[in-house]
C-alpha cells in the first residue's frame, strides 16, 4: 500500500489540465449552469469531440472502442478533473462512465456498432429511464409496459425526474415485460420515436436538468432490447455499481470550499466558528476522496467492488452538504449571483443523496452487507 | 497509489494479528476503568516492533497500521507515541511516551519514561524521576496520570515543536481508527444478538441507518489516517485527526445508545474502547486545535496547485 501517484498518473492528469486549460472559454466559470441545459448540451458535443480527438474522453475503454484500456485509475483521474472544472462533458460523463460500458457487456453486436462509437466521438447524448412517480427508491415497483406485438415492443408509461432527456438523443428505459421484480427489462431508444413526449420540471438544480417523460404507444423494434427479458436488475445493478463512485463530488467541493475560504479570509471574515467548520467539511471532503479511490483501486485490480461502494458513495455525500452547508452560512452571496460556479455547485449538490440512489438505500446496504445486520422484516 | 499490501506490510500484518489474537478477549472478572495490557508490551519490545517506522519497507505508514490493529483490542499499553513519535524525536528518548497538555492529566503519565509537555504553543521533552508523577483514577480506559510539580524544561525550536504536534496527529488518528471499528463492531455484535419487540435490534431502520453511518465515519478515519502516515504531510495530518474526533464524538454517543443500559456497565467491554477515544478527542487542542491546524497547513494553498 502507497498513497502517491506514481509517474504515469501524475502526467496524465497534467495532460488534462493542459486540456482544460487550452479548451474552455476564458469565461466558463462565469456562464456555469445546469449540465443539461441547451447551451451546455450544444457546447458538450463540441467539447466532447476535442476530448475524443485528443484521447481523453474513453482512455479506459477497450481499444475496439476506441480506447486504450488505460484502467479504472486513469478513468477517475480524467472524472476528477472534469468535475472539479464544472463538468464540461455535460451528460456525456454517463456514456463514459457506465451507459457504454454497459452495452459493451449487454449490448448485442448490432447494438454496440450502432450506439458505442457516436459515444466515442462525444457525439450523443443519452438519458436513463429509470424513476416513474411511483417508482422512485423502490425501482422493482416500476409499472412503465412493454408489450410485445409480433417483432415489436409497445411502450406506454411515464418516467420521472429523467436528467438530460430534453437534449438525449437515446433512451436507457426500464420497462416491465412481465410481473415482479424479475420482470423487468431494458429498451435502448432513440428519443426521437413517436409516441416520447418530453416535459422540463422547473428546478432548483438548474435548467434544463429533469423532466418528466410520457410514453404513449411508442413501437420499438425488438431489437432495442438490452440482454433479455427480464434481465433489467442484473444490468441496472451493474450499472449503477459503476455509477456510484463515477463522480467525484469531494473534487469540486473542495475547491469551492477553499474559494469560499479565500473569500472569507480576503474580508477578514474566517474567524474560529468558520475555521472549524471549513476545517470539519475539508477533512470529510478528504475521506470521501480516500473512500472513493478505494474502490477505484479495487476495480483497478479486477476486484469486484461491495458494499464499500455505497460507503464511499455516502461519505461523499456527506462531505457535499458539509461544504454546502459552509457556503449557505458564510458565503450566502454566493447563491444570490455573486459566484457563478459556487452557486453551480451548490445546484448540483443537491441530488447528491439522491441520485443514482438514496442515500438512504446505501446505508441499508451498509448495514446489511457490510455490518451483517439481521435484515429487516419485509 | 496502490492499496494492496506489499508482501512486508501483509508479513507484519500477520504478525501483529497473531500477537493480537492472545489479547482479544476481556478477562471474564474484570471490572475496571483501564484494562493495562503489561504483556502484550513486553512482547511488541521483545519482537521490536516499536521500531516498525525505521524499518524502510514498513516506515510509519506499518507503524501507524500496527497501531490501529492494536488499538481494537480490549486492553491497552502505551503503544501509538512509541511507534509514531519517538523516531521523530531528535534523540535516542525511552519510552514509553507520554503527553501533558497544559498541566492536566494524561495518558500513561505514571508510568512513560519519556513525557511531551505542551504549554500553550510550546512543546518540550524531558525524562521524569519516579517521584515526579503519580496515577490518577479515571473514568477514562486508560491509565492517566499527572506530573506533581510543574518542570522547567527546555522547549524544542518550532520546527521541531510542530513535527512533534504533526506525529502525535498522526498517532491519535491511527488509534482512534482502530478504536472506532472496535466500538462500531461490539455494537453490531449487540444488535445481532439482543431482541425487543421480538426481533433482533439490528432489523430496525432507525439503528441500521446510525449504524452504518458510523461504519462510513470509521472507514473515512481509517484511510485518512494510513494517507497522513505514508504522505508525512502536515496537512494531513491535520485533516486525519480533525476527521477522527468528530466522528469519535459521533460514534461514542451512538454506540452507547446502541448498547443501552448494557453499555452502561464495566461488565461489557465498550467503555474500553469508547472512553479511550473520549481521552483522545480532548488532546492537542480537540477540535479547536485540529482545526486551526487545518486552515495553517491545508487552506493556504488548493490541492490541486500542490
Amino acid at each position: 500500500m502507497h498513497f502517491a501517484w506514481d509517474q504515469e498518473q501524475q502526467s496524465f492528469r497534467a495532460r488534462v489540465r493542459e486540456f482544460l486549460a487550452a479548451h474552455l472559454p476564458g469565461d466558463w466559470e462565469a456562464q456555469a449552469h445546469g449540465p443539461g441545459s441547451g447551451s451546455q448540451s450544444v457546447f458538450s458535443k463540441k467539447f466532447c469531440g476535442k476530448l475524443a480527438e485528443a484521447g481523453l474522453l474513453v482512455p479506459h475503454w477497450p481499444r475496439r472502442w476506441g480506447g486504450r484500456e488505460a484502467g479504472a485509475w486513469t478513468a477517475f483521474i480524467l472524472a476528477e478533473e472534469m468535475w472539479e472544472a464544472g463538468e464540461p462533458r455535460g451528460g456525456q460523463y454517463m456514456n463514459v462512465n457506465w451507459i457504454g460500458p454497459t452495452l459493451m457487456r449487454f449490448g448485442s453486436e448490432e447494438q454496440q456498432a450502432h450506439y458505442i462509437p457516436p459515444m466515442a466521438r462525444g457525439e450523443t447524448i443519452w438519458c436513463q429511464g429509470f424513476s416513474e412517480p411511483e417508482a422512485g427508491s423502490d425501482l422493482a415497483s416500476l409499472r412503465t409496459r412493454a408489450e410485445k406485438h409480433g417483432a415489436s415492443y409497445r411502450i406506454n408509461g411515464q418516467k420521472i425526474w429523467t436528467s438530460y432527456a430534453g437534449h438525449a438523443d437515446t433512451c436507457f428505459l426500464l420497462a416491465r415485460t412481465a410481473p415482479g421484480r424479475d420482470g423487468i427489462s431494458v429498451f435502448l431508444v432513440p428519443m426521437s420515436t413517436p409516441g416520447i413526449i418530453v416535459r422540463e420540471i422547473p428546478s432548483l438544480i438548474g435548467e434544463g436538468d429533469i423532466h418528466e417523460v410520457f410514453w404513449d404507444n411508442v413501437q420499438v423494434p425488438e431489437s432495442a432490447l438490452l440482454g433479455r427479458e427480464g434481465q433489467a436488475w442484473d444490468i441496472a445493478r451493474t450499472a449503477l455499481s459503476l455509477e456510484r463512485v463515477g463522480i467525484p463530488r469531494f473534487a469540486l467541493a473542495t475547491k469551492m470550499l477553499h474559494r469560499a475560504v479565500s473569500m472569507l479570509e480576503r474580508s477578514g471574515r474566517f474567524g474560529c466558528g468558520a475555521i472549524e467548520q471549513a476545517a470539519r467539511a475539508r477533512a470529510a471532503c478528504e475521506a470521501a476522496r480516500f473512500y472513493s479511490y478505494s474502490i477505484v483501486d479495487q476495480r483497478q485490480h479486477g476486484i469486484a467492488t461491495g458494499p464499500e461502494a455505497s460507503a464511499a458513495r455516502f461519505a461523499t455525500v456527506m462531505a457535499e452538504r458539509l461544504v454546502s452547508e459552509f457556503v449557505v452560512e458564510h458565503v450566502p452571496e454566493a447563491l444570490s449571483g455573486a459566484e457563478a460556479m459556487m452557486l453551480a455547485h451548490h445546484q448540483r449538490g443537491i441530488v447528491a443523496g439522491i441520485a443514482s440512489g438514496a442515500a438512504e438505500i446505501q446505508l441499508n446496504l451498509i448495514a446489511s452487507e457490510l455490518l451483517r445486520l439481521p435484515r429487516e422484516p419485509r | 497509489m496502490d492499496f494492496r499490501l506489499t508482501a512486508d506490510q501483509s508479513a507484519l500484518m500477520q504478525a501483529i494479528d497473531k500477537l493480537a489474537g492472545q489479547f482479544e478477549a476481556k478477562p471474564t472478572e474484570f471490572r475496571g476503568f483501564a484494562l493495562s495490557a503489561a504483556e502484550l508490551e513486553r512482547e511488541l519490545e521483545d519482537g521490536q516492533y516499536f521500531d516498525i517506522a525505521r524499518v524502510p519497507e514498513l516506515g510509519p505508514l506499518g507503524a501507524a497500521m500496527a497501531v490501529e490493529r492494536l488499538a481494537r483490542l480490549p486492553c491497552t499499553a502505551e503503544i501509538a507515541l512509541s511507534m509514531l513519535v519517538r523516531p521523530r524525536l531528535a534523540g535516542d528518548w525511552p519510552r514509553p511516551l507520554a503527553l501533558i497538555e497544559n498541566g492536566r492529566p494524561g495518558r500513561f503519565v505514571a508510568s512513560a519514561r519519556t513525557l511531551l509537555v505542551l504549554e500553550g504553543e510550546s512543546v518540550s521533552v524531558f525524562e521524569p524521576a519516579t517521584d515526579e508523577v503519580q496515577p490518577v483514577e479515571s473514568l477514562f480506559a486508560y491509565p492517566m496520570g499527572r506530573l506533581k510539580r510543574s518542570i522547567d524544561a527546555k522547549p524544542l525550536p518550532a520546527a521541531e515543536a510542530a513535527n512533534v504536534r504533526h506525529w502525535l496527529r498522526v498517532a491519535l488518528a491511527a488509534e482512534i481508527s482502530g478504536l472506532l471499528q472496535a466500538a462500531v463492531a461490539s455494537a453490531v455484535e449487540h444488535l445481532t444478538l439482543r431482541k425487543q419487540f421480538g426481533r433482533p435490534l439490528g432489523t430496525f431502520q432507525a439503528l441500521r441507518h446510525r449504524m452504518a453511518e458510523c461504519a462510513v465515519l470509521a472507514g473515512g478515519v481509517r484511510w485518512l489516517a494510513l494517507k497522513a502516515a505514508d504522505s508525512a504531510d502536515r496537512g494531513d495530518a491535520a485533516l486525519a485527526a480533525m476527521h477522527a474526533i468528530e466522528s469519535a464524538t459521533r460514534v461514542c454517543y451512538d454506540v452507547h445508545q446502541m448498547l443501552g443500559a448494557m453499555g452502561m456497565t464495566l461488565e461489557h467491554p465498550l467503555h474500553l474502547w469508547t472512553y479511550r477515544m473520549k481521552a483522545l478527542i480532548s488532546e492537542l487542542g480537540g477540535r479547536g486545535g485540529h482545526a486551526r491546524a487545518v486552515a495553517q497547513d491545508c487552506f493556504s494553498a488548493a490541492p490541486w496547485e500542490a
